[in-house]
């Protein structure tokens, strides 16, 4: 698939491509050919190096994006994968199980989204019923028992609006995942690797560190269903995106993302290796940090971070509180 | 035959203890309700003095659904309750001490038109926000109680809104108190973006921890409640109530069907529809709502 922002790249590879078959040893042609891949790399760092939130956006949903299975793999030798809720079902938009990161054994959970599409439709695109929900929280009673700390990859637009999702209790399954994460006694890690739709994405990542990739989101709802309830107009997406403050970038300078990894140029799509590469490396290091914090701490520390987000105003006071890290 | 006729004779009996018990109440709330300053019911009223029925089309003479804390006295329908008329319901007189009143929303995000949003909210209400909490005494028990207002920006959950919830389960852990949330909200308010997400994950690990201790939280579910405030603390409680009718759910109904172009049944994320998937506990009528609490108080003292 190519965004609609990328296509002047995609025209000049292909142009050179077409050169490179054509050349051969033709002098004249590889001059041609260097002077376009000149104008290549120009050309990328123009367009990506000033991506607008809702281009962004399209970048965390682009289906090449690396995804759960990419990340497993490069994370962890073994896993040992755990399915179902324990109550009837199986949502296949939530996988977990265990794994081995470096050293360390870990709970590893996350979305879903699936790569044909037929995995697509079975895992719902990433948007999890209460099934999903209370195998995530099924996971984090595992965790606490084992004492193994918790690691989550955020890649979904949401949590399913569907009549069987209401059913079945949706809310209640994401609200008792929250009530979970929040008092787990084991490190919890949350990496946002596409996309962090709204409650659907907070059940997996109330953490203890939460690290963004650069073009991820995180938001209380999608860009366009804001852009239709708060200015009636679903075009006006672009603006809802920038307006709400959604990118990894701007999440850091609230204080609710902790870190964010930058992406190879053009996004994690267009060299997969080097943006597993770099979320290995930060998740292996929070681990290890947060290893040497007790369950007291941790679970202190996890209350102090979210008990002051906030930005209102209180008489007598000077402003309201902002994020941690502010 | 015997038998189901006895059942039958059972069931008028009960049916006539409750409208006895209903005109009891009536006469008791109307006369609270009538010393109680002027509170809008959130109806379209038609001539200032009659307002129809959305629930059953009959003419309800204004106040008398005043006097009913906007129940239909023909159908019982179930208006949405201003958060001050909640409390009046609630807490036994005189006892509500608010607590950190004057807090107000900031505008973290420079949004468009939410200043605007906010001060209208204020005029029509009085309110500083979507919430009103502090603690009380139901029935002679204290508790923290918190109530939610719809007509404040749709009760949407934004930094003031938790917060105040926050603080409130705070005081309840605090002063080992049984805590009282009633819930009326659309779900996030977007104007905050991110940090309304974010109350949801605030709330979460306060309320957490005060679930750690044995006293009770009973939270209470009215007309509507969704998104953001049911996948929170709405739905997180020992007992979850509801009010006759009300829609509760994560989604709405109208993007479930615009996402899915599913056909929703009748009644569907209604309060009997959860309670019929086994995800709501009680129904409760506004007016036996006090009641209903007392004596769910009264076991764990
Ligand atoms: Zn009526």
């Amino acid at each position: 698939m190519i965004l609609e922002f990328e296509k002047p790249v995609r025209e000049l590879e292909a142009r050179i491509a077409e050169l490179h078959r054509l050349a051969g040893p033709n002098a004249e042609l590889q001059e041609e050919i260097s002077r376009l891949e000149d104008a290549l790399d120009a050309a990328k760092r123009r367009i990506y190096s000033n991506l607008t939130p809702y281009q962004r956006v399209q970048v965390a949903r682009h289906p090449d994006r690396p995804d759960f299975d990419r990340y497993r793999d490069a994370l962890a030798d073994d896993f040992y994968e755990l399915s179902g809720d324990r109550l009837g079902a199986d949502d296949p938009a939530v996988r977990g199980g265990l794994a081995k990161i470096g050293s360390r054994s870990v709970v590893l959970l996350g979305h879903e989204k699936g790569d044909d599409v037929n995995s697509r439709v079975k895992s719902n695109f990433g948007m999890a019923h209460p099934e999903g929900y209370r195998k995530a929280g099924r996971l984090y009673d595992l965790a606490e028992r084992l004492e193994l700390p918790i690691v989550s990859l955020i890649d979904t637009p949401g949590a399913a609006p569907a009549r069987a999702a209401e059913e079945r209790g949706q809310a209640w399954a994401i609200s008792a995942d929250l009530m979970a994460l929040a008092r787990v006694p084991v490190p919890v890690v949350a990496v946002v690797i596409g996309e962090g739709g709204s409650g659907g994405a907070l059940a997996m990542c109330l953490a203890d560190h939460v690290v963004m990739l650069e073009n991820s989101y995180l938001s209380v709802i999608a860009p366009e269903a804001c852009a239709s309830i708060i200015f009636r107009d679903e075009k006006r997406a672009p603006e809802a995106a920038e307006a709400m403050k959604i990118t990894a970038r701007d999440l850091l300078a609230h204080g609710i993302a902790d870190e964010v990894l930058p992406e190879p140029l053009g996004g994690a799509h267009n060299e997969p290796e080097a943006a597993v590469e770099a979320v290995v490396r930060a998740i292996e290091g929070t681990l290890s940090k947060l290893s040497r914090l007790g369950p007291e701490s941790l679970v202190k520390n996890r209350y102090e971070r979210y008990r002051r987000i906030g930005t209102h105003v209180t008489e007598g006071e000077m402003a309201g509180t902002r994020g941690p890290g502010e | 035959m015997r038998c189901a006729r006895r059942s039958i004779a059972r069931s008028a009996r009960r049916r006539g203890a409750e409208i006895r018990n209903w005109l009891h109440k009536r006469r008791e709330y109307s006369r609270s309700a009538s010393e109680a300053p002027d509170t809008e019911s959130g109806l379209a009223s038609t001539n200032g003095v009659f307002t129809k029925c959305e629930g059953c089309g009959q003419p309800i003479y204004e106040k008398e659904l005043k006097a009913r804390f906007n129940v239909c006295p023909h159908c019982q329908f179930h208006y949405p309750l201003p958060a001050p008329e909640r409390v009046r319901l609630l807490a036994d007189e005189g006892s509500f001490s608010e607590r950190d009143a004057g807090m107000t929303a900031g505008d973290p995000l420079g949004f468009e038109d939410y200043r605007e949003k906010l001060e209208s909210a204020h005029e029509k209400t009085g309110l500083d926000d979507a919430i009103l909490s502090g603690v009380a005494r139901i029935g002679g028990h204290p508790v923290a109680l918190a109530a939610m207002d719809f007509r404040f920006i749709g009760g949407s959950m934004g930094s003031v809104v938790g917060e105040r919830i926050t603080r409130t389960v705070e005081a309840a852990h605090d002063g080992g108190l049984p805590l009282v949330i009633v819930s009326a909200s659309g779900g996030a308010r977007m104007y905050e973006g991110i940090y309304s997400l974010m109350q949801m994950a605030k709330t979460s690990v306060a309320l957490s921890r005060y679930m750690t201790g044995s006293s009770p939280y009973v939270s209470v579910l009215t007309d509507p409640t969704f998104g953001g405030v049911t996948a929170s603390f709405g739905t997180a409680a020992d007992v979850v109530i509801a009010e006759p009718g009300a829609r509760i759910g994560f989604a709405g109904a109208r993007v479930i069907e615009s996402t899915t172009k599913e056909r929703l049944p009748e009644g569907f994320q209604t309060a009997e529809f959860q309670k019929e998937h086994g995800l709501v506990d009680r129904i409760v009528h506004r007016l036996e709502l006090k009641d209903d609490l007392e004596r769910f108080l009264g076991f764990l003292t």
